[in-house]
């Protein structure tokens, strides 16, 4: 079954997988999972640090997708951005519940800075773009936008964690997410 | 409202980080569709941040896929059902690895086999119908497999007999248009006034297409042939096949080496060493 080789690029469009999944077409699934596991993956693997629990995000992702695609709407946005948003609210969920805090109590994750910090993975990321942004952003921004978006904190979090006044986080956040996009025009 | 202040008071941010409450979200949400500029810039943020996600992608471990997939399908089936054993036994799991007061010790310990036992049973019975549903959805896709692959083989001898036929139609065309072959209009005798066809004959490499343009149908039988009249004398230039006498494609015929004039007999299928005039159907002499 499958004698499909896995690095044989699957071009499915977003109008489709959305037509699909709006038939409530199960097999979609597997077109989706194609499509945007690196992308969803690599969010949440960098948010809860661990690949047996980033799986399990993946999983609960998939089916809230699934169960919440009738919310979807086109209109306001990429099914990527959406389905992204539910991975990473759900990472976030995940690290800020009480059992991953007791799980990882040895590790706790607002005491280490370091681990904040979005360290070198072990394996390079595939996407170009990476080296790229972080090379526009400065260091700044990169941490302010890494609490942010990886490290599941909220802007006022981030001030008390930085000891920085709220307007200069905001400002950074603002400015670092400016220089992103000017990156992807 | 002040758009720009709203826009620069970081609200846009929050919203797209996933920061607000219920209510804040569907004030950014009424905002953003009164205001072109604000959602504009909500867009531009939510692009900036799903780029910044995305360009953090990493490739799944091996094995993951099929593993997500088939949790996925667990759950949405599980969910499906919603059977209140299911919660019951979800209760009973959890509740395994809670030991209380040690006097009760050995009442718990039965309790505790026997909800194992309960429980081991539980979910024997899921992995089973998990198993079912998974190997059913298997056949299923192996029967589309199948499927596809029978149509992409179709697909595929299709577009190889069409471009055969492309291939063909362009030699044709490229003789229709080549300035070294003559043509010679052969015109219906009396006994069939409009038969028409016409022969290209190449005077260098002595190369004979026909092109018929109509033809009345051979009887039963009996099938057209095509002959060159050098000096008078009759040189059998090939039979023509079922679709060169209905007028679908240009024939390449024998090579001949010299010719004034060509004509055309109805013979006994498979042709003739000599031609019968008396059922001559087309002549043309050579300008």
């Amino acid at each position: 079954m499958s004698a499909i080789p896995p690095e044989l690029p699957t071009p499915v469009s977003e109008e489709l997988l959305v037509q699909r999944l709006r038939a409530r077409d199960e097999s979609a699934m597997t077109l989706f999972y194609e499509k945007y596991s690196a992308a969803l993956y690599g969010v949440i693997f960098r948010i809860v640090k661990k690949e047996e629990i980033a799986e399990d995000v993946l999983q609960e992702s998939l089916v809230k997708i699934w169960h919440s695609f009738y919310s979807y709407d086109a209109s306001k946005g990429r099914l990527f951005t959406w389905v992204l948003n539910i991975s990473r609210n759900l990472a976030i969920d995940k690290i800020r519940s009480r059992q991953y805090r007791v799980n990882s109590r040895t590790q706790p994750i607002e005491e280490s800075a370091a681990l904040r910090q979005a360290a070198e993975p072990s394996f390079r990321p595939e996407h170009i773009g990476l080296q790229e942004m972080t090379r526009q952003l400065n260091p700044e921004q990169r941490q302010i936008i890494d609490l942010l978006y990886f490290g599941g904190f909220t802007q006022s979090e981030v001030a008390e964690e930085l000891n920085l006044p709220l307007g200069t986080v905001k400002t950074r956040a603002r400015a670092a997410i400016k220089v992103l996009s000017k990156l992807i025009r | 409202m002040n758009i720009q202040e709203y826009i620069e008071s970081g609200i846009l941010e929050q919203y797209a980080l996933g920061e607000l409450d219920e209510t804040q979200r569907a004030d950014v949400e009424r905002q953003a569709a009164s205001y072109p500029e604000i959602r504009a810039e909500l867009d531009e943020v939510e692009q900036a941040l799903g780029a910044y996600g995305e360009a953090h992608a990493l490739t799944p471990p091996p094995g993951m896929k099929e593993r997500v997939l088939a949790g996925f399908q667990a759950a949405i089936q599980q969910d499906a059902e919603q059977t209140p054993k299911a919660s019951s036994q979800e209760a009973v799991v959890r509740q395994m690895p809670a030991p209380t007061a040690e006097t009760e010790r050995a009442e718990i310990g039965s309790s505790w086999v026997s909800w194992s036992m309960a429980a081991a049973v539980a979910l024997l019975i899921v992995s089973g119908a998990a198993n079912l549903f998974l190997f059913n959805k298997w056949k299923q896709t192996e029967t589309d497999l199948t499927v596809a692959l029978n149509q992409q083989a179709s697909y595929a001898s299709t577009v190889q007999a069409v471009n055969k036929n492309l291939a063909s139609r362009n030699q044709e065309l490229s003789i229709l248009r080549s300035e070294q072959f003559q043509t010679v209009a052969l015109v219906g005798t009396p006994a069939a006034p409009d038969a028409k066809a016409r022969v290209l004959y190449n005077p260098t490499t002595k190369a004979v297409y026909l092109d018929v343009r109509k033809l009345p149908a051979a009887p039963p039988g009996k099938q057209y042939q095509l002959w060159a009249l050098d000096q008078g004398k009759p040189v059998d230039a090939g039979v023509l096949a079922a679709a060169t006498a209905a007028g679908d494609s240009l024939q390449q015929m024998k090579d001949i080496a010299s010719a004034q004039a060509f004509a055309m007999t109805v013979e006994d299928e498979g042709g003739s060493p000599n031609p019968t005039l008396s059922t001559m159907t087309v002549l043309g002499k050579m300008q």
